[in-house]
């Protein structure tokens, strides 16, 4: 019976209602609570076991209107699977607060999280309370934790040689679609985040960077451009196509006779009055372009439009603008060349305007499309990454790349703690863990070997995506480890002859590896604490 | 032949008389047993999905009940008495629950044979009464006089509300937390001056605790980046005014016969704002926040001067911001000037933060800081909301201890040790009451067994261990969860607000009692509803 412990009799033997909708609600109970949960976890990290490492697949994902994703980030892929079960959304959030907290690593805390959930259902059929395996786990987590801070080396964090932070940014992309330019988008990654990073507070607004995709030329064709990008064009096809030392008066205010914004009516009753109304248009044009021309500026922007007549005259007045600019563009143009957003033309001065030493229309191809190039901008603060590509789906794609390294290059500028990647760290953990767990007195001590165990699980997956046969690779490398003492080592996925990560420059954020096992322990925690699921049945209607 | 009178309206339900009372008794028992195994610190949660498909986890008992939507009229009273318990004292919420329960249970074979209800009453409220006063007589009083020692005991509160929850192994460092929190309150320590803000990502240790107020940057317009990320004791005007270009009254209409009068209405507008912004510059004010919004033109008006400003913001984070940075929310800039700076706020840092994928304002070092905020990450959606719920108990238990510093030892030590002394006193009375008294005495014992049967231990086995221990008047002996045995939980610092335990014994034998009067249910249908489905199987016998 499904719904036992919710039925009640009366002395008659009567079933007494006590729940609203009790027949068609559903429950799971106990131990096969616990067993459903485990295995929507261990699917949903199946899914993502393949996408680990360099040589990880991509999966292809067809939304309902039939547009297509292709992508590895593990992030990405679950939020695009529309998963239904409840503990598969709880997983699907897990990558998702990895991928705002650190922007990497969102398809290992899955695999890891999968992992601790499969070897706890060993430890579930032996007898031991899930508590008491969460418990342990938690236990076996901050072995972890505080083992990743001892092997964990300083990074030098020096402005004038980018080569390190490049060597991070690299391992990131190397599983990415885009690891054929890997180097090259490192060092745009690179070059962006440090443009725009506040190294006194060791902040780095995202906000500032904009990534721009655009379909056509090849990925090497990606570039950094210190300034802005803008997906508009001059407003009038015979306007200059390039503006240098370009003075830009940034207006959000239409280029039209201003309104009252309160409701109103303007009666006409004779000609006379209709030919003043004539008048004074023209008049506000002149005064509008005249106020442009005594501040001094050469290139207008302008977040509303403007109709024919002041495109017209603008021309005229040898007034190169733009219009229909968007409001987050605006701002980041303003605080790009320093320039002030000038919400009335009464207002406009000298100060206000913007600097940029070079605009520029850009093309692409053949196709007619036109970009917006300021650049050269007097605070060079703001960046725009430009990524190129041969279909929309590698756009895509690059661009979710770039993230992630761009996110990997911001944790190091905020702590610049390093572990070595490829599996190594987490082999080196695993070994610590077991050793400790010898010392446990209570059953918690089964749970933390489980914990070591499960560490494992991702240079498994590693060495398997790699086409290792992944026991005798991880055992290879565990012993070599010991015997050396060298917590650096790990799988050798490319075949590069010498699994020392260090050599390998394959180099991992401390933060994002111990966000990772935290998060993933604290999840699983949740997930075993669960004893019993009540979903609403197939509604009645 | 006799003519049927019909009294009530067809359809409906009515049961009467002794039955009525067993199956109350045993839909209330049903009741609890949903919530029985989330007692205790090896207690499991529960997962909850409603009608709209929108999951819960949780483990506190009214949560879970109030999700059951429990239709029951009898069974309806458990969930209004776990309502008031989390309103009252805000833990304790399954104990209660169990609690009454097992008073019916006990109390049912008396009912079945033949006792009248009202005698049975009577002697529950004779029990209640003793059970108080014993409580207020063993309760330990623990002086205050020492801040450090008053605060030991604070924090061991709150582990103990902690230790059954989700966060179990995180409770020193959540007690503290939730500690410094209450102690910042002022005397009347109000709930809503703690603010609670939850953001996705990171783990649990990156909670941290503001002195002072922390909110979400609210939608900004084009011209917020310029402004400045950090001041030192800004000067900050609360508003409630909109800053916005916008028609001073909706439904008005101006006409105009004249063209001239036409830009001096758009003249007329923008005066009233500027005239409103000027008034805050020239007050000197650092820092607008206001609860309606800050238009395009003002962000940008602010940005040129060097001011931060903040639209739409939640109307209880603008309370607390009052509260902890002084001055007062003006309506009105008419009458601002610089000699009028009692009306504004001040704090020593505001600091825009990165937090996850979101951008927090802080204002940290405020002058009366009689408010925190806590800023809680962890891996999902559904984790933080417990987390959220489980501090909620902490907080109001400490609230409960600040106010009345008596304890008492939970883990069962208090339940055993009111047992025992009614069962005691149920010896001294002749008469029906005795039995009462003795079965009263009997329910104590489900919440140490519970906690026993959650955590897997031999129930019974404890219970005598227990019941031996309390006779040789060891009253602090408890469950020891860790080691399978009892122990003093008063040395081991389990330890409760003893108006926790008076406020739920009350209320479970308020609730029993009132359960055990009701003789009759007249159920009226639904008009034009089809008939219940109880009814629908009393129609088939």
């Amino acid at each position: 019976m499904p719904s036992i412990g919710t039925l009640a009799f009366d002395e008659f033997g009567r079933p007494v209602l006590i729940l609203k909708g009790q027949e068609s609600k559903k429950r799971l109970f106990g131990i096969e609570a616990h067993k459903s949960h485990i295995l929507a976890g261990k699917a949903v990290a199946d899914t993502l076991k393949t996408s680990l490492g360099p040589r990880g697949m991509d999966k292809c994902m067809v939304s309902p209107d039939g547009d297509i994703t292709i992508t590895n980030d593990g992030a990405t892929i679950l939020s695009m699977m529309h998963v239904e079960n409840e503990i598969g959304k709880l997983l699907v959030q897990l990558s998702k607060s990895q991928d705002d907290e650190i922007g990497d690593g969102t398809t290992g805390v899955v695999v890891l999280a999968g992992a601790l959930l499969e070897h706890a259902e060993a430890l579930l059929d032996k007898g031991i309370h899930p508590i008491r395996i969460a418990d342990g786990y938690e236990l076996a987590a901050k072995i972890a934790l505080d083992h990743l801070d001892k092997i964990a080396e300083s990074y030098p964090l020096d402005l004038t040689k980018l080569d390190p932070l490049i060597n991070t940014a690299m391992t990131t992309l190397g599983s990415k679609i885009v690891s054929r330019c890997q180097r090259q988008m490192a060092e745009i990654a690179v070059n962006a985040i440090l443009n725009v990073a506040d190294m006194e507070r060791r902040d780095v607004n995202f906000e500032l960077i904009k990534v721009q995709g655009k379909v056509g030329g090849r990925l090497e064709d990606t570039l950094l451009v210190k300034g802005v990008v803008v997906d508009k064009t001059f407003s009038h096809p015979q306007m200059p196509k390039e503006v240098r030392n370009a003075k830009i008066a940034i207006l959000t205010c239409p280029f039209e006779p201003p309104k009252p914004k309160t409701k109103h009516k303007l009666d006409i009753t004779n000609v006379e009055d209709y030919k003043k109304l004539r008048e004074y248009e023209k008049e506000k044009f002149t005064e509008m372009i005249k106020s442009i021309k005594d501040s001094g500026t050469n290139l207008v922007i302008c977040q509303w439009g403007f109709d024919d007549e002041a495109n017209h005259l603008l021309l005229s007045h040898e007034l190169p603008a733009v219009r229909w600019v968007g409001g987050p563009e605006i701002e980041l143009i303003a605080i790009a060349t320093g320039g002030r957003i000038v919400p009335r033309f009464q207002e406009l001065t000298a100060e206000k305007l913007g600097y940029a030493g070079y605009v520029r229309e850009l093309n692409f191809g053949t196709t007619s499309d036109h970009m917006l190039c300021i650049e050269q901008c007097k605070k060079s603060n703001t960046c725009t990454i430009f990524v190129r590509g041969g279909n929309k789906m590698i756009v895509e794609e690059a661009k979710r790349a770039l993230h992630d390294a761009l996110c990997v290059v911001r944790n190091l500028v905020r702590d610049n703690r390093i572990v070595y990647g490829g599996g190594a760290c987490e082999i080196s953990c695993a070994i610590e863990v077991a050793k400790e767990a010898n010392q446990i007195p209570t059953i918690e001590q089964y749970a933390i070997r489980a914990f070591a165990d499960a560490l494992e699980s991702v240079p498994l997956a590693l060495a398997e995506n790699s086409g290792f046969s992944p026991i005798k690779t991880l055992s290879d490398v565990k012993s070599q480890q010991i015997a050396e003492n060298n917590p650096r080592l790990g799988v050798d996925c490319l075949n590069t002859g010498t699994n020392d990560m260090k050599a390998q420059l394959v180099i991992e954020t401390l933060i994002g590896k111990r966000q990772q096992i935290s998060l993933a322990t604290q999840l699983v925690r949740m997930i075993l604490k669960i004893d019993d699921i009540r979903l609403p049945g197939e509604s009645e209607e | 032949m006799q003519p049927m009178i019909i009294i009530l309206k067809e359809g409906t339900d009515s049961s009467q008389g002794k039955s009525q009372i067993l199956s109350n008794i045993s839909a209330c028992q049903a009741v609890a047993e949903a919530i029985r195994t989330t007692l205790g610190p090896r207690g499991m949660d529960k997962l909850i999905v409603d009608n709209r498909g929108k999951p819960t986890i949780s483990n506190d008992g009214a949560t879970i009940l109030k999700l059951l939507e429990i239709v029951h009229p009898a069974a309806r009273t458990l969930v209004d008495i776990a309502k008031s318990q989390d309103a009252e004292v805000g833990d304790g919420t399954t104990s209660v629950v169990l609690l009454t329960a097992e008073i019916l249970k006990n109390t049912k074979t008396f009912i079945e044979d033949g006792m009248h209800s009202t005698i049975i009453i009577r002697a529950i409220r004779k029990a209640t009464a003793l059970t108080i006063k014993k409580i207020k007589e063993i309760a330990v009083n623990i002086k205050s006089n020492d801040a450090e020692e008053h605060r030991a005991l604070l924090e061991k509160c709150a582990c103990t509300t902690l230790s059954s929850k989700l966060i179990a192994r995180q409770r020193d460092f959540f007690a503290k937390m939730v500690v410094d929190a209450v102690l910042m309150l002022d005397e009347l320590l109000p709930l809503n001056m703690i603010g609670i803000k939850k953001v996705t990502g990171g783990s649990l240790e990156d909670s941290r605790l503001i002195a002072g107020v922390a909110f979400k940057k609210t939608f900004s317009y084009a011209g917020f980046e310029m402004q400045r990320k950090k001041y030192l004791k800004p000067i900050i005007a609360l508003l409630n005014i909109e800053l916005e270009l916008k028609a001073e009254r909706d439904n008005a209409e101006i006409r105009l016969d004249n063209v001239d009068e036409y830009q001096k209405i758009v003249d007329a507008e923008w005066s009233i704002l500027y005239n409103k912004l000027e008034k805050l510059y020239k007050a000197g004010v650092k820092v607008v926040l206001s609860k309606l919004p800050i238009g395009d033109v003002a962000t940008q008006y602010f940005a040129d001067r060097e001011m931060f400003c903040a639209g739409r913001v939640q109307e209880d984070d603008l309370k607390r911001t009052q509260k902890a940075c002084g001055g007062t929310i003006i309506t009105t800039v008419e009458n601002l000037h610089e000699q009028s700076q009692h009306v504004f706020g001040t704090c020593d840092i505001l600091e825009e933060v990165q937090i996850g994928s979101e951008r927090y304002n802080f204002f940290t070092g405020c002058p009366k800081a009689q408010t925190a905020t806590m800023i809680l990450r962890g891996g999902a959606e559904q984790f933080i909301d417990e987390v959220e719920r489980s501090l909620h108990d902490a907080i109001m238990i400490v609230r409960r201890a600040v106010k009345n510093d008596s304890i008492v030892a939970g883990g069962g030590a208090i339940e055993m040790a009111l047992s025992r002394t009614l069962r005691d006193y149920s010896r001294t009375i002749p008469g029906k009451e005795q039995l009462i008294i003795a079965a009263y005495a009997k329910a104590f014992e489900v919440i140490p067994r519970q906690l026993c049967e959650n955590a897997g231990f031999d129930a019974t086995n404890i219970l005598n261990k227990l019941r031996q221990k309390h006779f040789e008047n060891h009253i602090w002996f408890g469950v020891d969860i860790i080691h399978e045995d009892v122990h003093d939980n008063f040395t081991a610092a389990v330890w409760e607000p003893a108006v926790v335990k008076i406020n739920a014994i009350t209320a479970a034998s308020e609730a029993a009692c009132l359960i055990l009067s009701v003789d009759e249910t007249i159920k009226v249908p639904k008009s034009s509803a089809e008939p219940s489905n109880a009814a629908k199987a009393m129609n088939m016998t």
